[in-house]
């Protein structure tokens, strides 16, 4: 498989700080793929040494296949997590300028697509002070795919968007991937993550600790999570717990309860003890959601920096 | 790469020339610089036109009744002008002097006595005129004032009447002399006559005719004024296209846009995209600024008062000044997140233009002495202080200006080099904003 961007054991300090830790990995061309992560783990510096915004100390990085050079920009479109534009320019004339900064060609056709597939048309000759946050969101987004890049790169391109916009979002970068364009984004959505990507990839503290299609790193997992809604709820709960062992953890949702088990439970005994007590209406085993599994490596108790998962 | 300077410049420019504040400061700035001058032109005989009282003690006894004789004289002939219509307007206050008695025995006390006087208003001031003015005496006292006038005013230092009294008392004290003397003033008049030395420039050779061209006579506008209007057009300039990049930059930081540029291209790009911008809109401001001055120059008939050589060096001093100026502000823009942040700035990044204008009038008096040879030859400094050399009426030595032009290129390189350095680490910096020790360790870093 063709790789877009190949990065080999590439490490980035600030001053004793370690932002980045011997980063390893491909994207492949045409898919999408989730940089996820908690904040400060080192997703925004990845994506800034890409865009060759910052510089790595140590390692390589490949795109295109090639080592970076300047015209890469044209070819990658990038949307900073901290984003602004010139408030007393109009609509136009900004995407007009960023299409010309990357040497876009049919600037205005694709600003006029853009702004029709973005129900933006109407504001076209409009100040972007007198639009709404999403909306200027959407301009930026624009910005970033009007020279109609090879690469996308979209650092939180969800944050701060009500529900109509994250969907008009969501199918524009959907729009993309479809006409074969790779796409790289961050988010702390992990229902977004899990929905879109074909990849994804966790750093946490500066190292990859996740990284390959959704799939496999469920399968890795395992099937240790049990949904359950009974009429005791999370109280009854806690009573099977103590009779039957190796329940890690329960998470309580209110209406539905999710508990952990480890390799060795068998969930037939925890559903014997659960009937025994209560009435039961639902019992689901599944594998953990990617918000699970986030939670899992990112809680405060793991200082080591949690264990790397690769199955890409 | 130049597509993408080209980019940023023509939007930068356009957001500079396009605000209010640029036109109005474009207008503003230079009539401010000017206006103390425009407005003593304007109000030089608005003055206070109520009679003055002053009270004489004439301890000579021999001057004061001829110091009122002629300050009537005066009063008749120069404080009314006649207008147009006929009326008499009165231009001027009258001097009217009122003798007193020299108390002898208590001098100090009536000197006291006078003074208070002076602040309740009763008289505007007093002269005391020593005893021995008529035939001075040199005297070992310093507390000795026999043979001197004293002038006594709440402002003496810079009052009309103390520089009138001069000639008349001067005068009346020397036909006194000559009369006793047995010398006819008449005579001694055409004796004394003053020759008057005229300030000329040189003689030239017309190059096509091979006549020679006379030599102009030195004015005080050639001598002093052209130079300084030179200097403060560099100085609006600047202020015009140089120091707004250091708010458009902490903008551009402030509201998150530098990021999203920077996708597009190189900090160095995007800098120098800035500064290209700030070139332009000052060099807008030059051509409006010395088109306007040649106009107004042919329309006063002065055509010769324009610097035709000068205007080559003027656009590369100019060029190179505000590209110097406008990478150090853009760099320590680029440190700043707030406005509070890069007003505390403004004033190091603008030592290259102060500078000059506290030392002006040393380089102008003296144009050829070290001094001026050594600051003009100061890249930062070089811009304002050898075009102001060049433009006064001195021979500057045609190595003196190339030198300081290659100095100001090599500098102007190496301030952009710099502040790329400084930008591209700064531009994505937070928090607070970082020493100037800090900034300038950032130039030399290795990363």
């Amino acid at each position: 498989m063709e790789n877009t961007i190949e990065i080999r054991n590439v490490t980035k300090k600030f001053g004793d700080f370690t932002a980045v830790n011997d980063l390893t990995l491909n994207v492949p061309k045409g898919s999408i793929y989730g940089f996820i992560g908690p904040n400060g783990s080192g997703k925004t510096t990845t994506l800034r040494m890409l865009m060759n915004i910052i510089y790595q100390d140590t390692g390589e990085i490949n795109i295109f296949g090639e080592k970076y050079n300047q015209t890469f920009k044209d070819r990658i479109g990038y949307l900073p997590e901290e984003r602004g534009l010139y408030k007393s320019m109009k609509v136009k004339e900004i995407l007009n300028f960023f299409g010309r900064l990357k040497n876009g060609k049919n600037i205005n056709t694709e600003a006029d697509k853009w702004l029709k597939k973005l129900d933006l048309y109407d504001w076209r000759d409009e100040k972007i002070e007198t639009l709404s946050k999403g909306m200027g969101q959407k301009i930026q987004f624009i910005a970033s795919v009007i020279s109609n890049p090879e690469l996308v790169i979209l650092d939180e391109p969800f944050s701060g968007l009500d529900p109509v916009n994250r969907d008009a979002m969501k199918d524009a970068v959907l729009d993309l991937k479809k006409i074969g364009k790779t796409v790289i984004f961050s988010t702390h959505d992990m229902d977004i993550a899990e929905k879109m990507c074909d990849y994804v990839f966790m750093i946490y503290k500066g190292k990859k600790v996740l990284d390959g299609t959704l799939d496999s790193i469920k399968d890795i997992y395992g099937t240790d999570i049990i949904k359950i809604m009974s009429e005791g709820g999370a109280a009854v709960l806690n009573d099977v717990r103590n009779e039957v062992k190796g329940i890690e953890n329960i998470n309580d949702y209110g209406h539905v309860q999710e508990i952990r088990i480890e390799k060795t439970c068998d969930p037939q005994d925890v559903l014997r003890s659960l009937v025994s007590k209560t009435s039961v209406t639902k019992f689901e085993i599944s594998k953990p959601s990617l918000h699970d599994i986030f939670v899992r490596i990112a809680k405060p108790v793991a200082e080591d920096g949690g264990e790397v998962k690769n199955v890409g | 790469m130049l597509d993408k300077i080209m980019t940023i410049t023509a939007r930068e420019y356009k957001a500079t020339v396009k605000t209010k504040t640029f036109l109005v400061s474009m207008i503003l700035v230079p009539v401010m610089m000017f206006a103390g001058i425009i407005i003593m032109k304007l109000f030089e005989d608005n003055v206070d036109t109520n009679d003055k009282n002053i009270t004489i003690i004439d301890r000579s006894g021999v001057v004061a009744e001829r110091l009122v004789a002629i300050a009537g004289e005066r009063n008749k002939n120069e404080v009314y002008e006649k207008k147009d219509d006929g009326e008499l307007k009165k231009v001027r206050p009258k001097y009217i002097f009122n003798i007193v008695e020299p108390d002898d025995s208590e001098p100090d006390k009536q000197r006291y006595e006078l003074s208070e006087k002076v602040w309740k208003k009763h008289i505007f001031s007093f002269v005391e005129i020593g005893k021995n003015v008529l035939h001075p005496v040199v005297s070992a006292d310093e507390g000795d004032f026999s043979s001197v006038i004293r002038y006594y005013a709440e402002g003496a230092a810079l009052d009309d009447i103390r520089r009138w009294l001069g000639n008349p008392l001067n005068n009346e004290i020397r036909q006194m002399r000559m009369k006793e003397a047995g010398i006819d003033p008449a005579q001694v008049t055409e004796l004394m006559r003053w020759v008057s030395v005229n300030g000329m420039g040189l003689y030239s050779v017309d190059p096509q005719t091979g006549e020679y061209i006379e030599a102009r006579e030195s004015s005080e506008g050639e001598a002093i004024l052209a130079p300084m209007a030179m200097m403060m057009i560099m100085f609006i300039l600047s202020i015009l296209g140089a120091q707004p990049l250091l708010n458009s930059t902490m903008e551009e930081k402030s509201q998150k846009i530098s990021e999203v540029i920077l996708g597009s291209c190189s900090t160095f790009d995007f800098m120098m995209g800035k500064i290209m911008g700030g070139v332009g809109a000052s060099l807008s401001a030059a051509l409006v600024y010395v088109g306007g001055g040649v106009i107004a120059l042919r329309y006063m008939g002065r055509s010769d008062l324009i610097p035709l050589e000068l205007i080559p060096w003027f656009f590369a001093y100019a060029t190179l000044l505000i590209t110097m100026m406008g990478a150090i502000m853009a760099a320590l823009g680029s440190t700043c997140s707030t406005a509070k942040e890069a007003q505390s700035l403004a004033f190091p990044g603008m030592i290259p233009m102060i500078v000059p204008m506290m030392i002006w009038f040393l380089i102008v008096r003296e144009p050829l002495s070290n001094f001026s040879v050594i600051t003009s030859l100061i890249p930062p400094l070089t811009p304002m202080l050898m075009l102001l050399r060049q433009s006064t009426p001195y021979h500057i030595p045609a190595w003196q200006p190339w030198t300081g032009l290659f100095g100001v290129i090599l500098f102007t390189l190496f301030s952009v080099w710099a502040s790329a350095r400084i930008f591209r680490i700064g531009i994505l910096s937070s928090g607070k904003a970082p020493k100037i020790g800090t900034i300038i360790k950032w130039v030399f870093r290795n990363d």
